[in-house]
């Protein structure tokens, strides 16, 4: 009989990556697997934007919050040099209409502990100097950070196969079987047993929830990312627009100002300074099968949006554009659950958000598989509440 | 007959008629008379210049094939030593009652002289006969491009296009890679945008576990700057090479991104007089 695996995680980004550090910290005998590398898929094609500014005040907000709260420990007690930064974050309000749900929205995230301001058209163009001159007025976020995406996946697995765990790359899944209480997981390179499996392969989350009778309604949902050179400072901290709330959750009436192939697209101003001193231009969100070719008419309305709230960058050189996929959920919230499958876990669907997500998708995983109390009620996230 | 240019090299016979015909057998009867084998629609016409009786026609667009008018014609030759893509000929049918020429441009040292006796070569470059050579003109307004006319006995004139070189390397001789003189040190700058050393770069091959351009970038940034890999990623290829021991060709090269060029936001949102965003 071969070695029998506490916990077996499949997916080895941002988000796999946490649960088999966390896992590995309560003493579990842990393997990752992974069809590629570590951070292959959606975490290496994505930002490093750790958020609450995003969420939706409630749940949404303080599950982000716990998660965000983790990050400066995490650069801590990581080997690989995460890059955790915390400026706080901007948002730009464009129009009156604008400003007025930006109140509302401030003073429900108050409510949830999260602070935020509104400044007004003086405070936000002395807070961002280069800004656009019309702009009327921004919203504050004090607690937002980034973080290299890539280095923190790393940091996870690296310090998580630091202390005992097995790491299993370039191997990919190809079937699961149960038998008894265990689970055999059948890889290109071997067979592994474990008496739990946690699902973290996101976008690809559904391939391997099929192989144990799961229906997972995840689905890839495409962004594409522009790349600038190094170049002085374009704005101190990561700035976006507040019209970006409406297009990644796609509500309400409210239309904003812009022109047909930025709305086409569902493009949104995002802009990330990182470590490296360039920056980072997002976002467009898109239904597109598997596709992470990038398409010129999305990098121009990215580079079109960008100029509207920065006409600075006009002459400032893009050098590269990528694309990923988005494991997106339709109510727009991970699953972080077990499943009627009893030792199967899901942790996939984080959508824009699996980096930020990732620590305290890893430790509850840990307390549900440890059999602990969950630190909040998680039933917003659990698998059943899309079983029809 | 041949699968024709893209796959084989050199164009086939029926791609030649289609592009720019063939002479008829009176016409050939005539004497010498020029043939373009050129069938790619490049955009190119020095050979309409080089024709002092104006009997080559490229016209507009430049990408159209060259058409001769066989009748204006004289078999000079002018347009041979012109054709920068060495695709045009003279076949002359009626030098001898046996034999036929053929005048072909040719640009190997040395050339050959007049008498000599050659291996004909067809246009894929394979032995049909022996042939004959007959003149060798190379005036200093050929610019090095020799036109060697050769004679061949005439079943062969249709295939014979060349000669073969007459001090081509044996063919088991083969080129000698350049050997590096040993590892790179680990000082070395490898990814000058970034300036990532050959060390930083070894210790994400032993530490980190990169096995591929992409994931040596991922791990240390190399190859994440203005030019993108296009400096470095052959030197990241070999140092994994050294370290893993794999081979060249099992070592993933990173992932081509647009753009190709680095274009400004400005280029891009096509706000920018010239810039790609209308194109």
């Amino acid at each position: 009989m071969s070695k029998i695996y506490d916990v077996a995680v499949i997916g080895a980004g941002a988000v796999g990556s946490s649960v088999t550090y966390y896992n590995t910290l309560r003493g579990a005998d842990v393997i990752l697997i992974d069809k590629g590398d570590i951070a292959e898929g959606t975490s290496s094609k994505s930002d490093g934007n750790i958020l609450v500014c995003d969420k939706m005040p409630g749940f949404d907000a303080k599950f982000a919050k716990a998660s965000q709260d983790m990050f400066p420990a995490l650069s801590e007690e990581l080997d690989y040099e995460i890059e955790w930064r915390q400026k706080g974050s901007l948002y730009l309000l464009e129009t009156e209409e604008e400003i007025e749900i930006a109140k509302g929205f401030c003073e429900d995230m108050k409510k949830c502990g999260i602070e935020m301001r509104i400044l007004n058209k003086q405070e936000v163009h002395e807070d961002e100097p280069l800004l656009a001159e019309d702009i009327p007025a921004g919203l504050e976020t004090i607690s937002d950070g980034s973080v290299y995406p890539i280095g923190l996946a790393y940091g996870f697995a690296l310090k998580a196969e630091k202390l005992g765990a097995e790491l299993s790359l370039h191997n990919p899944v190809k079937g699961i079987d149960k038998e008894g209480d265990l689970f055999i997981i059948h890889t290109e390179n071997e067979d592994i047993t474990a008496k739990n499996v946690v699902n973290c392969a996101g976008v690809w989350s559904p391939v391997i929830g099929e192989m144990v009778g799961l229906d997972i309604p995840i689905q890839a949902r495409q962004g594409q990312i522009l790349v600038a050179e190094q170049t002085f400072q374009v704005a101190r901290r990561k700035v976006h627009e507040f019209g970006y709330m409406l297009t990644k959750f796609q509500s309400g009436t409210y239309k904003r100002p812009v022109s047909e192939r930025v709305e086409r697209n569902g493009v949104a101003f995002v802009f990330e300074p990182t470590a490296a001193n360039n920056f980072l231009i997002g976002s467009s969100r898109k239904f597109a099968g598997e596709d992470i070719s990038n398409d010129i008419e999305v990098m121009q309305a990215l580079a079109e949006r960008a100029m509207r709230f920065f006409p600075v960058m006009e002459n400032i050189k893009i050098i590269r554009a990528y694309s990923g996929l988005r494991p997106y959920t339709p109510d727009h919230m991970p699953i972080v659950s077990g499943t009627p499958v009893p030792g199967f876990y899901i942790a996939a669907g984080h959508e824009g958000d699996g980096i930020g997500l990732s620590p305290i998708t890893g430790k509850v995983i840990a307390d549900m598989i440890a059999g602990d109390e969950p630190f909040m009620d998680l039933s917003p996230l659990s698998y059943d509440r899309f079983i029809k | 007959m041949g699968n024709g240019v893209i796959i084989d090299g050199f164009p086939s016979m029926e791609e030649i008629k289609k592009a720019n015909g063939w002479p008829t057998e009176k016409r050939f009867a005539k004497g010498p008379v020029a043939i373009a084998e050129c069938v790619q629609e490049i955009p190119c016409n020095p050979c309409e210049g080089a024709c002092p009786s104006h009997a080559i026609c490229v016209g507009q667009p430049i990408t159209n094939t060259p058409q001769v008018d066989r009748e204006k014609c004289t078999g000079c030759g002018l347009c041979v030593a012109a054709c920068s893509g060495l695709a045009i000929f003279v076949i002359d049918k009626t030098y001898s009652e046996t034999e036929a020429t053929v005048s072909f441009p040719f640009e190997y040292l040395p050339l050959p002289e007049p008498g000599d006796k050659v291996e004909a070569l067809t246009r894929g470059g394979e032995y049909r006969c022996e042939g004959t050579i007959v003149r060798v003109m190379n005036p200093k307004r050929n610019d090095h491009t020799a036109v060697v006319t050769m004679a061949v006995p005439k079943e062969y004139i249709d295939d014979v296009r060349t000669m073969k070189r007459l001090n081509a390397p044996k063919e088991e001789t083969v080129f000698e890679p350049v050997i590096p003189d040993g590892p790179i040190d680990d000082d070395v700058i490898v990814c000058r945008c970034e300036e990532i050393t050959a060390g930083e770069i070894r210790k994400a091959v032993r530490e980190y576990k990169g096995e591929s351009v992409t994931e040596i970038k991922r791990r240390v940034r190399a190859g994440m700057g203005l030019c993108q890999g296009r400096t470095c990623g052959k030197l990241v290829t070999r140092i994994i090479q050294e370290e893993t021991g794999k081979k060249p060709n099992e070592i993933l090269p990173s992932t081509d991104r647009p753009p190709v060029r680095a274009v400004t936001f400005g280029e891009l949102a096509g706000a920018k007089e010239g810039g790609c965003g209308d194109e």
